[in-house]
């Protein structure tokens, strides 16, 4: 059998073992999925942490130097249950399109 | 073959401003929104930390996280077959053992996982979860729950619902309710049969400290674990997306969904309610219980009703078996 | 320090895994490898082997949990027989794509239905597919070399694969031979602890086994098919070393007895040499000029080597030992990779299948002669039949006057 060059774009590391990600997965960019974002107030935000435990997607953290919660656009798919959760209605859901960086692209189509 | 393996002790949390800020279970994943299973996996990661291996069976959890050639999991993961998560821990469990003992490796004794769904755990998958578990690995073994087999397509299982329409069983003029059978009660099928296993709990996304906390509980026993997981799935159970922790918590209120610990032979119970609310309550806001006639949520009600009697614990289901119909 | 031994194939298997340090068995119990499994827990329980003895609860249960040990960087070892060997069919692929080099002792058996205890190669064979690498053993000793060695090849950074270390049932795993069981420290010496270049540990986490789309399928197949592409190389190199080391003289790939002038031969695999080998030596007194070509390795099926020791001969029969119904030839497995071997080889010998020692049946010396008959017909009259149920009448008849 002679050896064959395999394209980039279709390599796949030996035995399919690739290294753990660190803090994200750029792999799997779902900012572009969402119609819809949670937008916060910090004023009347209580750091009650509702969201940062809930979001299936791990986008809300509180930053402990400012103890404010900060939002990952690249990766919040808008299904708001964020939203739905927060005991202290400092979440509003507004359309994607009101953004002028809404609706992430990516470089090339998925 | 006496040499103590060290193991890690995982510190309970008393507080939602106890847990961990940092995510193991990263983001970058293509579950769908909302994904109650997903939402078990972050927290559950949480509980491991980041000195584990966790085995991943076939199933949404597998398939969707890892789509395609990339993985959110920051510690050490490995697919395996739907039918072989708790063998192949097994395997991983017993090497450790070996290689800390052999002083092949330095370390503690890593938290080993299985995340299996309904299928993974207590359908193809239960003779491996039930061997490990009477084998007394160090393992903690989890099913998230989504009440089907949903990653090929929300196909019944045997932890769907009653009445719960799926692809498997739509109802029609044959079969007005869909779902005829009623599910299989994963810890019962544990609890007592397995003298290595200690603990067994339900947790719900709905109280995630609480989950976070059994895991852990599970994780410092050395031997086997099980918990069983309450993730409800938008796309399975056809609810709006942000509705997800809403629901799980009317499961609770309900009845349809218990939360309790089984340690060392004794039942401990989370989160009762002063009064339950009717089954109703639950199932009308999920399209997959659409078709349903007054009929049936009475049948459903009763079934319920004679489980919340000694939730956990063998009860006597006053419902015929499909046989015994007429 | 060395020690001559009277053991079965199966004592040789378990002293073979000791002596190799296997540090996870998984074991199950099914005739005829249950014996392995018998020797080696005593051998774990006196604490003989400093290795985890797990009670599988199933052949299928088995192999995963020796693929697991694998990817957590231990050496892992496991066996069946039979059904079982079809069982685990699942986890045979996971384990060889992901890399995963435990090995699994076979002493084969026949498939139901019904049950049967007698030896077949068809339980094994017919993972052939699944990406192990393979191959038979004809004695105790052979079966103690070939574990040893088997992990040396399957653990090679070049290869990373698993193995199925495999004798036949009966014959070979509980007929005791001499042998000799080799020096603790010279085995050490030969085999080194396992080293995973990618294993579940801590210290560098990894994401074993990710989903793929589709497009990328054919680039880890094409990367699995160039590990067995540098494989014969890797296996040329350890059997040497094996035999300089230890005093022995395996051919790598195929094992030749009176092959240099012969115009017939007969081409095997497993324990059924030893009766083939008495068979031309008797042939030949006969003045019938017969060889034996002994296949060691299944997979990687060793093309070359097999023409090379083929090409001279007028006429070839497979004895087969397993089954392949509906095959082409209508016969067994060993004689369609024999013919692909031959095709491009200038006046290549006729080839045909002898389907003889099925379930168990014993391959007498009679059966040899007859074989023999057939194969020199076939040169007398330059055609033979695609296969031959050897031991049965046909209704029209072939042995040639």
């Amino acid at each position: 059998m002679s050896k064959y060059s395999i394209p980039k774009h279709l390599e796949v590391p030996i035995g399919a073992c690739l290294p753990s990600p660190v803090k994200e997965q750029p792999g799997m960019i779902t900012g572009n999925w969402r119609t819809e974002r949670p937008v916060i107030d910090h004023e009347a935000c209580t750091t009650c942490l509702n969201c940062f435990i809930y979001c299936p997607d791990g986008c809300w953290h509180l930053d402990e130097k400012t103890e404010q919660m900060v939002w990952n656009a690249d990766y919040c798919k808008g299904c708001m249950i964020c939203v739905n959760e927060c005991p202290a209605n400092c979440l509003s859901t507004v359309n994607e399109l009101e953004f002028p960086d809404g609706v992430i692209r990516l470089e090339k189509p998925f | 073959m006496a040499k103590e393996v060290k193991t890690q002790n995982m510190e309970l949390a008393k507080s939602l401003r106890q847990v961990d800020q940092e995510e193991y279970y990263v983001p970058g994943h293509r579950t769908c929104q909302g994904c109650g299973p997903a939402l078990v996996y972050k927290l559950v990661s949480k509980a491991a930390g980041q000195d584990s291996i966790f085995l991943g069976p076939t199933g949404c959890m597998y398939v969707a996280n890892t789509s395609y050639l990339c993985a959110p999991f920051a510690y050490n993961w490995m697919h395996t077959q739907i039918t072989n998560g708790g063998a192949v821990a097994s395997g991983i469990e017993a090497a450790y053992q070996v290689m800390i003992r052999k002083g092949k490796y330095k370390g503690p004794l890593p938290n080993i996982v299985v995340m299996a769904g309904d299928g993974g755990a207590i359908d193809i998958g239960l003779q491996a979860a039930s061997a490990m578990m009477y084998r007394g690995h160090d393992v903690l073994f989890v099913m998230y729950d989504n009440e089907s087999y949903a990653n090929t397509g929300i196909q019944v299982s045997p932890a769907t619902p009653y009445g719960a329409n799926t692809t498997f069983t739509p109802p029609g003029k044959e079969v007005p309710e869909g779902r005829v059978l009623f599910p299989k009660d994963a810890p019962q099928l544990f609890i007592g049969g397995h003298p290595a296993l200690h603990y067994v709990a339900t947790a719900s996304v709905a109280y995630p400290v609480d989950l976070i906390n059994k895991c852990r509980k599970g994780l410092n026993y050395k031997g086997p674990a099980f918990v069983h997981l309450h993730a409800p799935c938008p796309k399975g159970w056809l609810f709006d997306a942000r509705k997800t922790i809403e629901i799980a918590k009317l499961a609770i209120q309900t009845g349809m969904w218990v939360n309790y610990e089984w340690e060392n032979g004794e039942y401990t119970y989370q989160h009762t309610p002063k009064e339950y609310k009717p089954v109703k309550e639950y199932m009308k806001d999920q399209y997959r219980f659409n078709h349903l006639t007054d009929a049936h949520y009475a049948k459903m009600q009763a079934f319920i009703d004679a489980r919340l009697k000694a939730p956990g614990k063998p009860i006597a289901i006053p419902v015929q078996g499909p046989r015994e119909q007429a | 320090m060395a020690k001559e031994v009277f053991y079965s194939g199966c004592a040789a298997a378990a002293y073979g895994a000791k002596d190799a340090r296997v540090e996870v068995i998984s074991s199950y119990p099914i005739r005829p490898y249950t014996g392995i499994m018998m020797e080696l827990s005593k051998l774990v329980a006196n604490g003989e082997l400093d290795a985890e003895f797990v009670l599988g609860e199933g052949e299928h249960a088995q192999v995963s949990i020796a693929y697991g040990a694998s990817s957590a960087g231990a050496r892992a070892y496991t066996g069946s027989s039979g059904v079982g060997v079809v069982y685990a069919m699942e986890c045979y692929s996971p384990a060889a794509g992901g890399r995963l080099p435990c090995q699994m002792a076979i002493a084969d058996r026949a498939l139901d239905p019904p049950g049967d205890f007698g030896s077949e190669h068809t339980d094994v064979m017919s993972a052939r597919d699944q990406g192990w690498i393979m191959g038979w053993a004809e004695s105790p000793q052979e079966v103690y070399d070939n574990t040893i060695m088997f992990y040396k090849i399957g653990e090679d950074r070049r290869v990373l694969l698993p193995q199925f270390c495999c004798q036949d049932g009966y014959f070979v795993s509980h007929i005791p031979g001499k042998m000799q069981l080799e020096d603790q420290k010279a085995v050490d010496e030969f085999l080194p602890p396992f080293n995973s270049p990618h294993p579940l540990n801590p210290e560098k986490p990894i994401n074993h086994g990710p989903q793929i789309y589709a497009d990328q399928g054919s680039a880890i197949d094409v990367q699995r098919a160039m590990a067995f592409e540098g494989l014969p190389a890797v296996i040329e190199e350890v059997v040497a070393d094996y035999n300089k080391q230890f005093g022995r003289s395996y051919s790598p790939f195929v094992d030749e007895y009176m092959m240099d002038d012969a115009e017939i031969a007969f081409f095997l695999q497993g324990g059924h040499a030893r009766t083939a080998r008495f068979a031309v030596n008797n042939l030949r007194k006969q003045g019938v000029k017969a060889g034996v070509a002994r296949l060691r390795f299944v997979r990687p099926w060793p093309t070359d080597a097999v023409a090379e020791s083929l090409s001279k001969v007028k006429a070839v029969g497979t004895i087969e030992t397993s089954t392949s119904y509906g095959g082409a030839t209508r016969g067994g497995n060993l004689v369609h990779e024999l013919m692909a071997s031959l095709y491009n080889v200038p006046n290549k010998p006729l080839v045909t299948s002898f389907m003889a020692g099925l379930g168990g049946e014993i391959v007498t010396l009679d059966m040899f002669y007859d074989m023999a008959k057939v194969l020199s017909g076939a040169v007398k009259n330059q055609k033979v039949n695609h296969s031959y149920w050897v031991n049965f009448e046909p209704e029209v008849p072939f042995r040639p006057e």
